[in-house]
């Protein structure tokens, strides 16, 4: 438990020194008087002169050598001064606060509906058994191949331009949610249905759960008191693995639906060129990562005393 | 291997070469350039002029869309063959290598897997925006990481196993485990990996086109095509279609390729 | 005295073709009733038949008559845990992994008998206290050694009441000190009804007495009174599996050390510890050459360690040893392995593994065909992997491998502890005169006393 979460807090600051690093790497990449371009994007083009420019430089501590500009980086970084927005000069903290609500109601909707899909197909697969068992895997290695955005173009063209039945994109009333929530929902659901059927039909011929009913348990006392939670463990533990896959699932995902999280706010600034934002996006999507990940450890741990998840 | 493929693999093996040679013919026996506009035909459905239509410029669909695969498929094989090379390399060096360099790969590989690999490509994508080459770089260097743990894995078993300890004690060299003892036992996943590895990059490229920080126009490249063609989804559903497809076919390919899940 | 079971022409089938055939026999009230046979002899088909758990792609015929009723399947299923019931083969994969040990007695209480949770749980712990596991009550399967598994499973086998009590292998893997208590408990559970065993084991067979029955590849080959047969068993395979017992075996061992031989190897007061406990420690002793020395202990007390440490595999915590032969090469220190599979990669055919060898070391060729035919291998093994051979000749091969680099030293470590006994005696024998012949030391390692007593020269036991 306690190399656990020992480890996370490691993975956190290695979130933190990364996302500094990169955001930093690329304010100096950028090409052209920094400090006027940003100027240029934060007051309007017309706005711009010189004293701007320097006030710009200042704040930035652009005119510092590069390795004094990279610790004054990391260090506002470490107090969570992000900064302004390049482009509409509000708070990145407001702004990314904002955004990772949207993000986190997306995200908990997506996994929740592909649980509700992936665990009862699965386990329905492993108990039935063919044709059932194909008929389902087949799907899902079908849906496994579309990927989630072009996914989410089908369901548009549907759902919404076709039939008309939820609006196209954007946020507000709960039927905005229905769509992504959807495409996330069954990306992740056809990979995971099939961790649920393989570690169910593993179980179901494990030993212990065949001499669990020679001692006279029932079917149904058997799978609730032997089943569920061996058939849970490999489940929970890939359930780390697949946060990768949420988390940029809701990149392309919010992209699409223009869902103001933090997946659409980090691709918006990345073509925006807006360097706080990027920042402030990339680190909330990391400490979700690793807040995350961290959960699913301890979930772990809960169901499986025996040991730490290996990872 | 091809003695050990099966019949699924086969045919993702057929889609793939399909695609290649689909790609091929576009790039060398087309007429046409990928930006060589026509205002006088724009839209257009699929003709004898031209086979897959034309978009909303007149350009033609067929040119982009081969050069499109084209440049998929190149950066798909460039980031397997570096990905996989670097990965199990270093993965059996983590092992061989003793307790220091595992010690500092490890160190490494933990500060890549910090972030999920799509922010880290975005995030590198975004220092030198529309190139292919830092796309490359930056899939590479996110996929290397799961060879290495995969090798690295398989190996240590291999390494404790008693064959390779028969082996070693009866004086035959590390090239001689490395070929008949850790080879035979890595291989069947480090294929696995690269068929799955391919397919992601591929998808990879594609979602960061479609987000509009990856490949910028006027290259064809299919994500991109996709947010391009979108509006016209009602009066020229074909066009749409085009890239949409090609991406499942490209990634459903390699996942039947791959044969097995890791 | 009523007859619990009674099997009339059972076989199993896959498909048409013949897994057992047909078999007839009773299981009376109070006759313990074992099935002797080596390992793919079908007897574990039986079992599984008997009790309905064969698995679908197996199909059964003749009659299964239970407290003189012929019962179909699925009535057989309902009987399970009241009134008879199977003890599985390897106990830790027949808990669950993941609950303590009495709450996997306990749930059969509340579940199969209808008590309530207190009543169960307390029920489970004076079980367990009964079998010596009060203190690992707590416990899950993991924690527990292989004998103390065994006899949770035993008691959360019988908590459900059953007195028809199928055991298949129920000793398999554990120390032959830790077998007759496993023996003791399964015949006092057993009191009120019957016992049902199968094994490959004679003397698990003669401690448990009654009636036995011996098969050899899906057949029954002799019947009787356990104490008749063994004693005078009619039938050839009976006989070769009585004579392959360590204990019948004729004695190898030379009576005296040949003072006169040069030492290979000594150790002075080695002790080895691994993960922080010392496994044994002050050991002493000396290896002559073409000397056979033994090494005896239960699972778990270092032999294996033992033999590793004296090849450099492992370090020592304390102590020295000492090569004296300087002019041998580092590759004439050898092992042989005790899973013979896992000593080889399946890569490559034996032959290209020999061949690598060959090589390598420039063995002359015209030594292969001779050490072939006196380790009893065909040519054709050499086109195979070792995945495509028997255990018994793959570890024929590992000898031979051996052999051709003139080893000064061999550590066995068990070298046939998976093979069937009568392959086992031969190996065992095959391994001992050729080292003998060619002055190798041998270092060999077993958990049976009987079978390095008939074979060593000189014993250690940890």
């Amino acid at each position: 438990m306690k190399a656990m979460l020992l480890k996370r807090a490691l993975q956190l600051v290695t979130v933190v020194w990364g996302v500094g690093t990169l955001t930093f790497i690329l304010m100096r990449s950028l090409p052209g008087d920094m400090a006027y371009r940003i100027a240029a994007s934060r007051y309007g083009q017309d706005n711009v002169n010189s004293e701007a420019a320097a006030l710009v430089r200042e704040e930035l501590s652009l005119d510092q050598g590069a390795f004094a500009a990279y610790w004054h980086w990391l260090l506002d970084l470490l107090q969570l001064n992000l900064g302004h927005s390049l482009v509409s000069g509000a708070p990145v903290t407001e702004i990314v606060n904002h955004m990772l609500g949207h993000s986190l109601l997306l995200a908990l909707a997506g996994l929740l509906v592909s649980i509700l899909i992936a665990v009862p197909v699965g386990l329905l697969c492993a108990w039935r058994g063919n044709p059932l068992d194909s008929v389902f895997m087949g799907l899902s290695s079908l849906i496994r191949a579309i990927p989630v955005f072009v996914l989410g173009v089908v369901f548009i063209l549907l759902f919404a331009l076709h039939w008309n039945w939820f609006p196209v994109a954007g946020f507000g009333t709960p039927a905005h949610l229905v769509l992504p929530a959807l495409t996330l929902a069954l990306s992740l659901a056809a990979v995971s249905n099939r961790v649920v059927r393989d570690s169910a039909k593993h179980t179901f011929q494990a030993a212990f759960y065949q001499f669990s009913k020679v001692k006279g348990l029932s079917a149904w006392q058997t799978f609730r008191r032997h089943g569920a939670r061996n058939i849970a463990v490999p489940v929970v533990a890939f359930f780390g693995i697949q946060l990768v896959s949420m988390i940029e699932g809701i990149v392309m995902i919010e992209s699409l639906f223009s869902w103001p999280g933090i997946g659409h706010g980090l691709a918006h600034a990345i073509f925006a060129r807006d360097i706080p934002v990027i920042q402030g996006a990339a680190l909330v999507m990391g400490i979700l990562f690793v807040a995350l990940n961290t959960l699913v450890d301890m979930l772990c741990l809960w169901i499986d005393p025996r040991g730490v998840r290996q990872s | 291997m091809t003695r050990t493929m099966t019949r699924s693999q086969w045919a993702g093996l057929s889609v793939l070469l399909g695609l290649l040679v689909f790609s091929f013919m576009g790039m060398v026996f087309s007429p046409y350039s990928i930006s060589q506009q026509d205002l006088n035909a724009v839209l257009d459905p699929p003709s004898m002029v031209h086979w897959l239509g034309t978009d909303h410029f007149g350009r033609s669909m067929f040119t982009r869309m081969a050069h499109a695969v084209g440049l998929s498929f190149a950066l798909g094989v460039l980031c397997v063959v570096t990905s996989s090379l670097l990965g199990t390399a270093l993965g059996v060096w983590a092992v061989w290598g003793g307790k220091k360099v595992d010690h500092a790969l490890g160190v490494v590989v933990n500060i890549l897997l910090a972030l999920p690999g799509l922010v880290v490509v975005l995030l590198f994508a975004a220092i030198v925006p529309g190139s292919f080459w830092i796309l490359y770089l930056a899939i590479s260097l996110v996929q290397w990481v799961e060879y290495f743990r995969v090798v690295r894995a398989i190996t240590q078993n291999v390494i404790e196993s008693p064959a390779r300890q028969s082996s070693h004690m009866m004086g035959f060299g590390r090239w001689y485990q490395f070929k008949r003892h850790i080879w035979p036992a890595i291989a069947p996943s480090v294929f696995t990996l690269a068929a799955f590895g391919g397919a992601n990059a591929i998808l990879t490229m594609a979602s960061l086109g479609f987000v509009y920080v990856g490949i910028q126009p006027p290259l064809a490249e299919l994500g991109l095509m996709t947010v391009e063609l979108f509006p016209f989804y009602s009066d020229a559903p074909w066009l749409l279609a085009q890239p949409l497809v090609v991406i499942a076919l490209m990634v459903f390919g390699f996942h039947l390729l791959a044969g097995k899940r890791v | 005295m009523s007859v619990l079971l009674k099997l009339t022409d059972v076989a199993v089938y896959v498909g048409d073709t013949c897994l057992l055939e047909p078999i007839s026999l009773e299981l009376k009230q109070g006759v313990p009733l074992t099935i002797l046979g080596q390992t793919g002899s079908g007897k574990s088909l039986l079992a599984q038949a008997v009790m309905g758990l064969l698995p679908a792609t197996l199909s059964l015929r003749g009659v299964v008559e239970v407290f003189g009723k012929p019962l179909p399947l699925s009535e057989r299923q309902s009987l399970w845990g009241r009134e008879m019931v199977m003890l599985p083969q390897e106990p830790w994969h027949a808990l669950d992994p993941l609950m303590k040990g009495i709450h996997q007695v306990a749930e059969v209480y509340q579940h199969v008998q209808g008590q309530s949770y207190q009543q169960a749980m307390a029920g489970a712990a004076q079980d367990l206290q009964q079998v010596g596991l009060a203190d690992s009550a707590h416990k899950r399967p993991g924690q527990l050694s292989g004998g103390m598994a065994q006899r949770l499973a035993i008691s959360a086998a019988t908590a459900g009441g059953a007195h028809v009590i199928l055991a298949d292998e129920p000793t398999k893997g554990l120390d032959v000190s830790r077998r007759d208590g496993i023996v003791r408990l399964l015949q006092s559970r057993s009191a009120q009804g019957s016992l049902l065993t199968i094994t490959h084991d004679v003397a698990i067979a003669r401690q448990l007495g009654g009636e036995l029955l011996v098969m050899k590849e899906g057949r029954l080959v002799e019947q009787g009174k356990a104490v008749e047969v063994l004693d005078h068993p009619q039938d050839s395979y009976t006989q070769a599996l009585i004579a392959a017992e360590p204990i019948a075996w004729r004695e190898v061992a030379r009576p005296s050390r040949d003072q006169a031989a040069e030492t290979v190897l000594m150790a002075e007061n080695i002790a080895i510890a691994r993960g922080g406990r010392t496994l044994f420690e002050g050991v002493s002793f000396s290896v002559k050459k073409g000397e056979v020395v033994g090494v005896v202990g239960d699972s778990g007390c270092g032999k294996s360690s033992l033999g590793d440490a004296l090849l450099g595999l492992l370090p020592v915590s304390a102590g020295k040893i000492t090569r004296s032969n300087n002019t041998a090469k580092p590759y004439q220190w050898l092992k042989l392995y005790q899973d013979p599979p896992s000593a080889f990669t399946a890569s490559v055919s034996l032959g290209t593994l020999l061949n690598d060898l060959v090589r390598l070391h420039g063995i002359a060729q015209e030594r292969i065909a001779p050490l072939m035919t006196r380790l009893n291998l065909p040519e054709t093994l050499l086109q195979r992997s070792c995945l495509e051979v028997s255990g018994g000749e793959l570890q024929r091969f590992a000898i031979l491998r051996a052999l051709l680099l003139d080893p000064v030293f061999l550590f066995a470590d068990e070298p046939t502890s998976r093979l069937d006994p009568i392959t086992a005696k031969d190996v065992t024998h095959l391994l001992v005169e050729l080292a003998r012949e060619t002055g190798c030391a041998v270092l060999m390692v077993s958990h049976d006393p009987d079978l390095v007593q008939k074979t060593c020269d000189q014993v250690i036991a940890l």
